[in-house]
């Protein structure tokens, strides 16, 4: 096992390679939240490595938007990383052209959740725009199917993988029901265009493979400030792990991730079909002083879990409905109240006559 | 115009039977009511089993009862058939080549400039999924300035064919003039034009070749190679090399291959094989070509491969052949076989 050294370079909380062919890798504490320019900064100056030097004309970031949940819930990733990078992207390179990507999904409550919602919900339309950074919705974007070695069924992806570019994948640190944990790699299923993956999922870790082989990250953030234990990707609950890892390597990263949630790589299986086929071992990576791990609590569903998850999805789908129904009234209400009223006091007088 | 376009056959052999026939059936806008053959008996069996209402020996019985024909004859035909037929407003689908010649295909313009007619020549590998994909590929520009092209197509038999194809002066050429054609037709689509060509096949005077190798140089100063055979099994495709990857494209299949190489896929996988073939399940160009011409003619889009395209790939053989001049005119009689 090949060791990945920690650093103590910045307040004892940094890690980076020994060997230059190496993996680079850092831990940064994180304990005010908000402070993200400042874990930016602590970190090129002890690891200024795992910034790019040279930067081609366009820079993809891939978050992770897997639902319509905050990032404080410590499910999707925090908008607040796209005017940092930006920012420190343009200081590279000024004319670069930022692009960030994510495609439809199908939410915890089985409803297909279209990537330009969560982009307007989760607060990115408004950042990109104030930060001229261009959102992608892979799904509408031309794409190509490609055949994939050991998928039985063609892989739709974006054209724009036949381009060059510098990637950058944010994910969360959560646990995973059927992997265990997800970080980095499983964020890469976001690349594919179509919104129900489910048929791949007998696949997964062949998919997660291939898909690293497509389109491996350059720069890899784990944003652990808060993570996610129970169930997981997208119920259960926080928890404050104040630290983010940065590195250019995605197994290395979700490794460290590992470490980080207690969880062996080992149990992992898309972290072991990727070793496997790079053709290389786990990094044993030693956690720098300050970072704490914790065993993150993992439930695996059982029938009666299934049932309730069931019955809230049923009841999420009727409250969705039913609170939608009362903004479009009261919205209709603002518009035109005099209209709103006359049409609707027969209206409702119909209504109780008929019951 | 009627609703649906009255769809005339002028020359049912196997590839009318095989493509043009469930090309017909595809699109519901059209409706075959004509048979057209120099032999009766063919024309009676097909018009019958077909259920296609006329059938007949005679060109003229053709005009007041079709809108288009389809026109797929032996080359030396295609000039003199569909300039009777344009002059008098009957728009064309011709097979390719569009001619043996290039007076040959000024003259079908002209005839149909004359009738106002729509004229579509058969390239109908244009409409193949995996060219369709390659030509938006290209022109994203992700392979880079074209270097170099290779185009290979043989095989030692494919389908019965008429004594007028190892006929020079009535098929105007061998393997290139009818296999070639194809892909000096998509390499101009996809890459320009042709600027330089050199020729080289084993055809006398008195028969057309079977091998065909042509050498070429492009207008950007890419350079080509092209095979085209009737004797030996080739690898039916077409390979374009840019100065940043390469595209293969098959001939036959619905394959594509591709490397583009600064694409961030192309950082551990050395090519990805593109999947075009799931929709539609089968090879449906000739669906697609007649539904492009049977829009043409309604006014809703362009013929993709119009009477200038199909000039322009005869006008390569021509150049290749270096004989243009010398090919005989056929009569314009209906005489002949089918293809």
């Amino acid at each position: 096992m090949k060791k990945l050294s920690v650093s103590s370079e910045v307040q004892g909380s940094a890690g980076k390679s020994s060997e230059a062919s190496f993996p680079t890798l850092a831990i940064v504490p994180c304990e005010n939240h908000e402070d993200l320019a400042g874990v930016l900064s602590r970190l090129r100056a002890a690891t200024p490595s795992l910034l790019p030097a040279s930067l081609p004309r366009k820079v993809v970031i891939k978050p992770n938007l897997c639902d319509l949940v905050s990032w404080e819930a410590g499910v999707t990733t925090d908008p607040a990383w796209l005017p940092l990078l930006a920012g420190e992207l343009r200081a590279i390179r000024p004319d670069v052209q930022i692009v960030v990507i994510e495609s439809d999904a199908v939410s915890a409550y089985k409803n297909s959740r279209s990537c330009d919602e969560t982009y307007d919900r989760l607060g990115y339309r408004e950042v990109a725009a104030q930060h001229g950074i261009e959102l992608v919705n892979l799904t509408n974007s031309e794409s190509i199917e490609i055949s994939l070695e050991g998928i039985p069924q063609s892989v739709v992806i974006s054209q724009l993988f036949l381009e060059e570019f510098y990637f950058i994948s944010i994910a969360n640190l959560k646990v995973h029901p059927y992997e265990r944990m997800t970080a980095i790699l499983k964020n890469s299923l976001g690349l594919l265009t179509e919104a129900d993956i489910s048929s791949l999922h007998p696949y997964l870790s062949l998919m997660l493979s291939h898909l690293h082989r497509l389109c491996p990250p350059d720069l890899c953030i784990v944003d652990g400030r808060i993570g996610l234990e129970g169930q997981g990707p997208i119920i259960g609950d926080p928890v404050r792990m104040n630290s983010i890892i940065f590195a250019n390597d995605a197994l290395a990263a979700d490794v460290a991730a590992c470490k980080l949630m207690m969880i062996p790589p080992e149990e992992v299986p898309h972290l072991r079909k990727v070793a496997v086929d790079l053709g290389r071992e786990f990094p044993d990576i030693e956690l720098p002083a300050g970072i704490q791990p914790r065993s993150f609590a993992f439930n695996t569903p059982s029938h009666d879990a299934i049932l309730v998850k069931f019955a809230n999805r049923r009841l999420h789908r009727s409250s969705e409905l039913f609170t939608n129904r009362w903004i479009d009234r009261l919205q209709r209400f603002k518009r035109e109240p005099v209209k709103f009223v006359t049409e609707g006091i027969p209206r409702l007088a119909r209504r109780l006559h008929a019951r | 115009m009627p609703d649906r376009i009255r769809i005339g056959f002028v020359g049912v052999g196997p590839v009318v039977e095989r493509y043009h026939l469930r090309a017909v059936r595809g699109v519901p806008e059209v409706q075959p009511t004509v048979v057209v053959d120099i032999n009766e008996e063919r024309a009676r069996l097909f018009a019958q089993r077909q259920g296609i209402p006329v059938y007949t020996t005679r060109l003229q019985d053709l005009f007041g009862k079709v809108d288009l024909a389809i026109i797929a004859l032996p080359n030396g035909l295609h000039a003199s058939i569909s300039c009777e037929l344009l002059s008098k407003g009957v728009h064309v689908l011709c097979e390719k080549p569009m001619a043996r010649n290039v007076p040959e295909c000024r003259a079908m313009i002209e005839a149909a400039q004359h009738g106002g007619a729509q004229l579509c020549i058969g390239h109908n590998r244009r409409f193949r999924n995996n060219f369709s994909l390659a030509k938006r590929l290209m022109e994203k520009g992700i392979f880079g300035e074209v270097t170099a092209i290779e185009a290979e197509e043989g095989s030692t038999a494919d389908w019965p064919r008429s004594p007028a194809y190892f006929d020079p002066v009535q098929a105007g050429g061998g393997a290139l003039i009818d296999v070639g054609i194809h892909s000096i037709d998509l390499i101009r689509w996809l890459a320009g034009e042709f600027s330089d060509v050199e020729y080289q096949g084993d055809g006398t005077p008195t028969t057309v070749e079977s091998e065909a190798q042509l050498q070429f140089r492009m207008a950007n100063r890419a350079e080509g190679k092209l095979l085209a055979s009737r004797m030996r099994n080739l690898r039916q495709r077409i390979r374009i090399t840019g100065s940043e990857g390469y595209l293969e494209i098959g001939l036959w299949g619905d394959n594509l291959r591709l490397r583009s190489n600064k694409g961030k896929a192309f950082q551990q996988f050395p090519y990805l094989d593109a999947y075009v073939s799931r929709r539609p399940p089968q090879d449906a160009s000739f669906v697609l070509q007649l539904n492009n011409l049977v829009n043409a003619i309604r006014g809703k889009e362009k013929v993709l491969v119009d009477w200038a395209e199909g000039m322009a790939a005869v006008e390569v053989v021509a150049r290749a052949y270096g004989h243009a001049a010398q090919l005989q005119a056929l009569p314009a009689e209906f005489s002949g076989g089918t293809r």
